[in-house]
């Protein structure tokens, strides 16, 4: 066993289980931000009612997206404003 | 007093939830407790031959539900082990018939009875799984250093947190050699991934099968590796909670030592 692990050391090989620990590190994350099909929709629908209060947006060009990368994931949307409402237009709330 | 009820699994099959609930009810009899281990899969019933008490089932748990029979009448008691009961599954029913406010009705009647009812959950995280964490106090998550097993512990872990119960893991079948070579999660790095609290580690033991094949208590054997890590993990559950957990180990050599403190150094 000593013999192995130090043939491993010199030809810098990694421990299997090193490679064990960062894929289930992974795929733990991945499991975690699977969402339902529908959930993104409805919050698309919130979204669009809570900006709309106080800007004029294009609804039908906004993204909304999940984006994910080895170090992190993002909640991302993206809207065109056209213009800010009137003050005295705000719902009084 | 009310006695505790606990839910043993694990997500994924096959880890050793049965050999777990088995051991560590007959490790608690032996230490005095009045013990009923319930076998929660319905229609796969494995409990009753691993514990060597097949040949003795006339009820079962679906009966006790459906009325056709008492608790008591439906308990098997174990001959070898005093205080030890089972209460066995139905192999002929489907999972279905069995709903979570059952198993609550259940579970408040076995805690008049007994001191520790152990409940030992099917594979997965459908029916079986919801009738078995729906009356549990306390959980034990069993996983093998394998990734395909934590992360199914962690699923189930999060199950059980929406539960508002805070389990703890026993993570069986570790060979000692393949985590000193590297080629084996060690607990540490297990635990670092889930983020929980350990309950015991259980060494890979030819001495579960063989105790499988006869029947036979695996804590009765004498120089069981496995079998006492069952002990002290019962000893943990019944009022030790601060034993102390030994790490398997290939050999307690001075060089292994030596090369143990040299690698932790890198």
């Amino acid at each position: 066993m000593k013999i192995n692990a130090l043939l491993k050391k010199l030809f810098n090989k990694t421990d299997s289980k090193d490679v064990a620990k960062k894929r289930l590190k992974f795929a733990l994350i991945y499991d975690k931000l699977e969402i339902r099909d529908d959930m993104l929709g409805n919050l698309q629908q919130d979204l669009i009612e809570v900006i709309s209060r106080y800007f004029e947006i294009d609804k039908k060009s906004i993204v909304l997206d999940i984006q994910r990368s080895d170090e992190c994931s993002a909640l991302v949307f993206n809207t065109p404003i056209l213009s800010a409402k009137r003050i005295q237009e705000q719902p009084a709330a | 007093m009310d006695g505790k009820v606990i839910v043993v699994t694990s997500g994924k099959g096959g880890v050793g939830k049965t050999t777990v609930t088995a051991s560590i009810g007959a490790a608690l009899a032996l230490q005095g407790k009045r013990v009923a281990v319930v076998d929660m899969d319905i229609g796969l019933r494995n409990l009753d031959v691993v514990m060597g008490l097949e040949n003795r089932i006339v009820f079962n748990i679906v009966d006790i539900i459906q009325g056709k029979c008492k608790l008591k009448q439906a308990a098997i008691k174990d001959r070898r082990i005093d205080n030890l009961y089972l209460i066995p599954a139905s192999q002929s029913h489907e999972k279905n018939v069995i709903k979570p406010e059952n198993m609550v009705w259940l579970c408040s009647k076995m805690k008049k009875e007994f001191d520790f009812t152990l409940l030992d959950c099917p594979a997965g995280i459908e029916q079986g799984f919801k009738n078995s964490i729906a009356a549990a106090d306390q959980a034990i998550v069993v996983c093998t250093p394998e990734v395909s097993s934590v992360r199914d512990a962690d699923r189930v872990i999060g199950l059980l947190y929406a539960r508002n119960i805070t389990p703890k893991l026993i993570i069986n079948r570790i060979v000692p050699k393949m985590v000193e070579s590297g080629d084996m999660l060690s607990h540490d790095d297990i635990i670092e991934v889930l983020s929980i609290d350990l309950v015991g580690l259980v060494e890979m033991d030819d001495k579960v099968v063989v105790s499988t094949n006869t029947g036979t208590p695996l804590i009765m054997q004498k120089d069981s590796k496995a079998g006492n890590a069952f002990q002290r993990i019962a000893m943990r559950l019944d009022g030790h909670p601060d034993l102390p957990i030994e790490n398997p180990m290939d050999q307690k050599g001075f060089w292994k030592r030596i090369s143990k403190k040299f690698s932790r150094k890198n």
